[in-house]
């Protein structure tokens, strides 16, 4: 996890503890969730762009 | 998109899975309805409400292998031959249905050799069979197993993903579940009390700026992947 992940991931953490209400507090924690498989798939993403531009034999 | 859940339970009242996930319900585009307790049906208002509904939902714990009894006359009553197909006009075309299961066994019951010896689909089967009988876009099913052990952390999961399930366009993909909660996004933060609405507005920049990485990325390697092609 990247330093601005993790900071971005205990903003939410905080929010979601801060909701009284069980459905709000559900909100937040899963929007947290949706951006942790946002990193994985930015990070998948950008290995398969450069994995593909990385083409030795047009070198 | 317009949603109807139907829920069919024999007692419903002390049901702690079906209070659960009624307390979950999206406040928007979602009617909700209780089967037995309407006594007989106004078949003609059920048909309407079906009629009007892009999505919907039937919802029930799992009794032998299948819905509980109100279901079946529900369906006897109001799901009529001339209503489904008979005229030809199919009005529940391309709708979509989506089945919500409570079960008291696990997961890894419904399978051959498991404790249940069978599948939730199969189990389902004659509910599909109705679903494409009328034209209707069955839905991947929504099952909860053993609701009662469920902790904390799976619970506010739940609530999340029983939402998306009614309101949440198909497939379940992330693109799908990244404009679902860029929707909600600005009404969630609206209602936070004021001093945290900039760490809300913060968080929701962070989210959307990562969205259209994603799609820039995307769109970069579907390049790449058509050059190769040429």
């Amino acid at each position: 996890m990247t330093e601005q992940a993790e900071w971005l991931h205990t903003q939410i953490k905080t929010l979601a503890s801060q909701q009284a209400q069980f459905t709000d507090r559900a909100f937040w924690v899963a929007l947290d969730k949706l951006i942790a498989e946002q990193d994985r798939r930015h990070d998948q993403l950008q290995g398969e762009v450069d994995g593909r531009t990385w083409r030795p034999d047009r070198w | 998109m317009k949603t109807l859940v139907l829920v069919s339970h024999p007692q419903l009242a002390d049901s702690t899975s079906q209070q659960f996930l009624k307390a979950s319900l999206p406040v928007k585009n979602v009617t909700w309805e209780h089967l037995e307790s309407q006594g007989t049906f106004d078949v003609a208002r059920e048909q309407s409400q079906l009629r009007q509904a892009d999505r919907i939902i039937l919802q029930f714990p799992l009794y032998w292998y299948a819905a509980p009894a109100g279901l079946k006359q529900w369906e006897d009553s109001v799901l009529t031959r001339t209503f489904v197909y008979g005229d030809h006009r199919f009005p529940l075309t391309d709708k979509e249905l989506g089945i919500v299961v409570t079960t008291g066994m696990p997961e890894k019951a419904f399978q051959r050799g498991g404790a249940e010896g069978l599948t939730l689909d199969a189990a389902l089967a004659p509910l599909a069979a109705v679903a494409e009988r009328a034209h209707m876009r069955w839905l991947p099913t929504f099952p909860i197993y053993q609701f009662s052990y469920l902790e904390e952390p799976e619970k506010l999961q739940l609530v999340v993903d029983y939402q998306r399930y009614l309101t949440q366009e198909q497939p379940d993909g992330l693109e799908q579940r990244q404009a679902w909660f860029a929707h909600r996004l600005p009404a969630m933060i609206d209602q936070l009390p004021p001093e945290q609405q900039a760490t809300g507005r913060l968080i929701q920049a962070e989210f959307e700026q990562q969205k259209d990485d994603i799609e820039a990325l995307a769109d970069t390697l579907a390049m790449i992947k058509e050059q190769e092609d040429d």
